[in-house]
C-alpha cells in the first residue's frame, strides 16, 4: 500500500513537471503579457521598463529556472495583475468552487443511483421511461443553456432564487462556506443542480444498464429461488455487484464536473475560481495559470488514488499491488 | 419529532421563497468589470480608475463630455512654460477625519513610481520633475519640459493621505486598512472578482450622494448581468448587450440609457516598405506594398458603408466615425465632414492604382475587446469583397492579437481605441506620429505611418501652452492624418446602461463610466 502511494506522489510531480513546462511554453509562444495589459498612453520607455522589471526580457529557460527556484522556496509567484500571492488568491476562491461541485455531487448521487436502480429494475414500466429520456437530455444539451433556462424560470419569471453570486457565507469548523447559511443554499441550489445534470445522466444510464443485466443473473435467480425478498437481493447483492463501473464512472466524472464549473460558474456567477483562470488566462497571467493547473493535477490524482483505494474495497479480487 | 422537523422545514421553504429584503437607500449595481486592487496607485485599467473614484478623489474631475472639471484642486494655470501651479481645496476630510493638504498630493506623486503594476500609472506622471509644496493649499508641479496636458493627466492622479506605506502591499488596501482616501464613498469590503461594497462618507466636501449604501457586484458574463437585472437582485447594469437592448425597449418595468462611447473601430493598414503578411494577387506576392498608395486606402475607405455598419450590423448601437475621436473633444477638427460610401469611385480609385482585378490581403481584428469588434471585422471584408478585393478575415481573442501587433505582424488590423483623456496628444500621438522612442511618440504606431508635415504641425501643438493656439495645432494635425488615412476610422460605439425603472435615474457618460454617486433615486 504505501509503495503503491509513493508510487502515484512520484507520478504526480512528473506530471506537474511536465503542466509547469507545457504553461511556459504556451504562453510564451502568444507573447509578452506586458502587450496584453499595457496601457495604451503609455511610451516604449514605460513598456521596456516593465519587460526588465519582470524579467520578461530574458530567455525562456531563465524564466522558468527562475520560477523553479522561487517554487522550491515555497514562493508560487505573485499574480501580476492582482500583486497579491497566487496561493493566496487561488484559495479565497477555491472554497466557492470545491463546495459547489460537493453539492452538485450529492445530488447527481442521490438522484441519479437511486433513479437508475428503479429504471433498471422495472425497465419497461412508464416513469422508467421517462427517467431514460430525460437522462439523455442531462448529457446531450448544454450546460450553460440548460442554466439560463433554469435562471430565467426560477430567478427571473417565478422570482423563488437568486439569479446568481454566492451569498451570506457562515464558517464552519474555520472553513467559509455558504452551506450553513440558509441564504447560501438559496444561492447554491440552482447553480449545483445545473452542473450535476451531466453526471446524473451518467449514472442514471450505468446503473440502469448494470441492472438489467445483474437481474438476469444466475445468483439473482438462486436468491429469488431462495425467496428472498427483492429489496435484499437489490441492495445487498447486485448494487455490490454493478458498483464497480460506477464508482470509476464517479471518480472520472468528479474530476471533469470541476471542470465543467468554469461554465456554470460564469452563468450564475458564481465567485470560484473558475472565473478566476478564465480571467487570468484572457490576461496571460502567468503565476495563477501556472498554480491553478498544478492544483488542478494534484486534484486529479488524488481523486483517482482515491478511486482505487475504494476498488479494492469493492472487490477484493482487485489487488493494489499485483493486481492492476 | 418528525412533526417538528416538518414544521422547521417548511418555515426554511418559505423564508427561501421569501424574495431579500429592499432597502430604498441602497444601490446594487451590476457591473462587467470591477477594479484588480483597491491601491489606486497600481493600475490605469478604465475599470479599476471607475470604482477606485468612489473611495480616492483625482486632482482633476472630467464631466460627462470627458472635458475638465475641478476636483480636489478648484483651479490651475501654468505659470510658466515648466510649471504648474495648482490650488487646492480647502476643508477637505480623509475618511479618517484627517485633513487633506498639499502634502498629500506631493506624496501621492511620489508614490506612484514606487507602487505601480503591469499597467503602469508613471503614464500619468511621466512629465512630472519636481513637486513644490507652497503653502497648504497650494502646489507647483516643475515638468520635465513643457507639459501643456498636465491637468489631463492629473485625471486619474487618485490622492492617499501622505501617512501611506510607499511599498505594494496590495493586501493592506484589500482588507480596507490602507484604503483611506477623500471620495464620496468609503471602503467596506472588496474580494477579487467579487462585490465592493461602499459606504456613504458623511464629510464628503462635494454634493451629498443619494445612496447610503453601495454594492458594485462583478458580473462578466452578459447574459447572467441580464438576469441579474431582470430578477431583481439588481438595481441597474452597464454594457447591456444589443441584442437584450432591443428587448428591453418593450418592457415597461426597465429603462434603458444610452451614450456615445469614445471608443472607435479603426482600421490600420500597414504602409510599410514591405508589408508583414504578403499581399498577393493570383497567388503571387504583389511588388511593392499597395498599400503605401494613399488612392488604395481611399478605396478601402471609399467602399465602407458606416450606415449599414451602424443600423445592421451593430443593431443601431453606434454611430459613424469620421476621424478618431468624437465630436467635441478637444482637437477634434470640424473640417472633415462625414465619410462618402461610393463603390465605383473606389474601383475606379483602385484601377487607377493599378489594381482593376484587386488582390488578396489579410485583415485581422480582436473579437472580445469590445461589443461588435467581430462582426464590424466580418461585414467590413464583405464589404471590401464588392470592391472586388478577397479578404482573409481574422478575428482573434485579444490575448493572441494585442502581443502580435505589438510584434507587427499584422498587415491590416482592425481594433478599438478610446481617447482617454479627451484630447488629440493621447491619441494622435500614439498612432499616427511617426516613432520616437525619445519624445515617447508613435508608441502605438505599427503601420510605419511617418507623415513630416504631420509631425511638425502635431509636435508644435506639443509645445504650445495656450490652450486655443494648442487646439487649432491638433485640429489640423488631425485632418491631416485623416486625409492621408493613415488610420481608418469606421463607427463609433455607444454604451447602454438598463435599470429599473422605478429606482434609477442614470446619466450616461461617454467615457462609460457607471458613478454611483452621480445616479440619483428615480422620481
Amino acid at each position: 500500500m504505501l509503495g503503491f502511494l509513493v508510487q502515484r506522489l512520484l507520478q504526480a510531480v512528473v506530471v506537474i513537471f511536465a503542466m509547469s513546462i507545457i504553461v511556459f511554453l504556451g504562453v510564451y509562444a502568444i507573447g509578452n503579457p506586458i502587450d496584453v495589459m499595457i496601457d495604451p498612453g503609455a511610451t516604449q520607455a514605460i513598456r521596456q521598463k516593465l519587460i526588465e522589471q519582470y524579467g520578461l526580457d530574458q530567455p525562456l529557460w531563465q524564466q522558468y529556472l527562475t520560477f523553479l527556484t522561487n517554487v522550491v522556496h515555497g514562493d508560487l509567484g505573485t499574480s501580476m495583475v492582482y500583486n497579491v500571492s497566487v496561493i493566496k488568491l487561488v484559495f479565497s476562491r477555491l472554497p466557492a468552487t470545491v463546495e459547489l461541485v460537493f453539492v452538485a455531487v450529492m445530488i447527481a448521487t442521490l438522484i441519479g443511483i437511486p433513479a437508475g436502480i428503479y429504471a433498471g429494475y422495472r425497465p419497461n414500466s412508464i416513469p422508467a421511461k421517462a427517467i431514460m429520456a430525460l437522462s439523455v437530455l442531462g448529457f446531450s444539451v448544454p450546460t450553460f443553456w440548460i442554466g439560463m433556462l433554469l435562471v430565467m424560470a426560477f430567478a427571473v419569471n417565478l422570482g423563488w432564487l437568486p439569479s446568481g453570486g454566492r451569498g451570506d457565507v457562515g464558517s464552519l469548523f474555520s472553513l467559509q462556506t455558504s452551506l450553513v447559511t440558509l441564504d447560501g443554499w438559496r444561492h447554491v441550489i440552482m447553480p449545483a443542480f445545473n452542473l450535476s445534470l451531466f453526471m446524473m445522466g451518467l449514472l442514471i444510464r450505468l446503473t440502469r444498464a448494470g441492472m438489467v443485466e445483474a437481474m438476469q443473473t444466475d445468483y439473482v435467480k438462486f436468491a429469488r429461488a431462495q425467496g428472498l425478498p427483492d429489496r435484499q437481493i437489490v441492495f445487498r447483492h447486485v448494487l455490490r455487484n454493478i458498483s464497480i463501473p460506477i464508482v470509476t464512472v464517479f471518480g472520472l466524472e468528479l474530476g471533469s464536473t470541476l471542470a465543467f464549473a468554469v461554465v456554470t460558474e460564469s452563468v450564475f456567477n458564481w465567485p470560484g475560481v473558475g472565473k478566476l483562470i478564465i480571467d487570468s488566462i484572457l490576461q496571460l497571467d502567468r503565476p495563477v495559470m501556472v498554480t491553478y493547473l498544478i492544483l488542478v493535477v494534484i486534484l486529479f490524482v488524488l481523486i483517482n488514488l482515491v478511486v482505487d483505494v475504494i476498488y479494492a474495497q469493492l472487490d477484493p479480487r482487485v489487488r493494489l499491488k499485483g493486481g492492476k | 419529532m418528525t412533526k417538528s422537523f416538518l414544521r422547521s422545514a417548511v418555515t426554511a421553504l418559505a423564508i427561501m421563497a421569501a424574495a431579500p429584503a429592499v432597502y430604498a437607500d441602497d444601490l446594487i449595481i451590476g457591473l462587467r468589470a470591477g477594479p484588480d486592487s483597491i491601491d489606486p496607485h497600481w493600475s490605469t485599467l478604465g475599470s479599476q480608475a471607475e470604482a477606485l473614484r468612489h473611495i480616492y478623489d483625482t486632482v482633476v474631475d472630467v464631466d460627462d463630455k470627458l472635458q475638465l472639471k475641478p476636483g480636489l484642486a478648484v483651479s490651475w494655470e501654468p505659470i510658466d512654460d515648466t510649471t504648474w501651479e495648482f490650488k487646492l481645496r480647502e476643508g477637505v476630510k480623509f475618511h479618517d477625519g484627517s485633513d487633506f493638504t498639499a502634502e498629500d498630493v506631493k506624496f501621492s506623486i511620489e508614490r506612484i513610481p514606487e507602487v505601480t503594476g503591469p499597467m503602469p500609472m508613471t503614464l500619468y506622471t511621466k512629465y512630472v520633475d519636481s513637486v513644490e509644496v507652497v503653502d497648504d493649499y497650494t502646489l507647483r508641479v516643475h515638468t520635465k519640459g513643457m507639459a501643456p496636458a498636465l491637468p489631463n493627466d492629473f485625471t486619474r492622479l487618485f490622492v492617499v493621505s501622505d501617512g501611506t506605506s510607499m511599498e505594494a502591499r496590495n493586501e493592506e488596501f484589500n482588507s480596507g486598512e490602507a484604503a483611506i482616501g477623500t471620495g464620496p464613498y468609503k471602503f467596506v469590503s472588496w474580494e477579487p472578482k467579487g462585490d465592493l461594497v461602499l459606504e456613504r462618507f458623511d464629510d464628503y466636501w462635494g454634493e451629498e450622494p443619494a445612496w447610503e449604501k453601495v454594492i458594485r457586484r462583478e458580473i462578466p458574463d452578459d447574459a447572467a448581468r441580464v438576469a441579474a437585472l431582470r430578477s431583481g437582485d439588481v438595481d441597474m447594469i452597464n454594457y447591456v448587450p444589443a441584442s437584450d437592448y432591443l428587448a428591453f425597449q418593450n418592457d415597461d418595468s426597465l429603462e434603458t440609457f444610452i451614450s456615445d462611447s469614445i471608443y472607435i473601430l479603426n482600421i490600420a493598414p500597414s504602409v510599410k516598405d514591405e508589408e508583414p503578411q504578403p499581399i498577393t494577387v493570383n497567388g503571387e506576392p504583389v511588388d511593392g506594398n499597395p498599400l503605401q498608395d494613399l488612392r488604395v486606402r481611399k478605396a478601402l475607405d471609399l467602399a465602407i458603408n458606416r450606415d449599414v455598419l451602424v443600423n445592421v450590423v451593430l443593431e443601431g448601437l453606434g454611430n459613424p466615425a469620421n476621424q478618431l475621436m468624437p465630436e467635441g473633444f478637444f482637437g477634434y477638427s470640424e473640417e472633415l465632414g462625414p465619410r462618402e460610401y461610393d463603390i465605383e469611385q473606389a474601383k475606379a480609385l483602385l484601377a487607377e492604382a493599378g489594381y482593376p482585378d484587386g488582390f488578396e490581403i489579410d485583415f485581422t481584428c480582436t473579437n472580445n475587446r469590445v461589443p461588435g469588434d467581430a462582426v464590424v471585422c466580418e461585414a467590413l471584408a464583405q464589404m471590401w469583397a464588392r470592391l472586388g478585393l478577397k479578404v482573409n478575415a481574422q478575428a482573434l481573442n485579444g490575448t493572441v492579437f494585442f502581443p502580435a501587433a505589438a510584434r507587427e505582424e499584422y498587415t491590416m488590423t482592425m481594433s478599438a481605441w478610446g481617447t482617454l483623456t479627451g484630447e488629440a496628444a493621447y491619441t494622435y500621438g500614439a498612432l499616427t506620429h511617426t516613432k520616437d522612442a525619445e519624445k515617447g511618440f508613435g508608441n502605438f504606431n505599427r503601420t510605419g505611418y511617418s507623415n513630416p508635415e504631420f509631425d511638425k504641425v502635431f509636435d508644435e501643438g506639443t509645445q504650445t501652452l495656450d490652450a486655443e493656439a494648442r487646439k487649432k495645432l491638433y485640429e489640423e494635425a488631425s485632418y491631416i492624418a485623416m486625409e492621408d488615412r493613415a488610420l481608418i476610422p469606421t463607427v463609433i460605439l455607444q454604451t447602454v446602461w438598463a435599470a429599473d425603472k422605478d429606482t434609477v435615474e442614470i446619466t450616461p457618460r461617454v467615457d462609460q463610466e457607471t458613478r454611483a454617486y452621480e445616479i440619483k433615486p428615480a422620481k
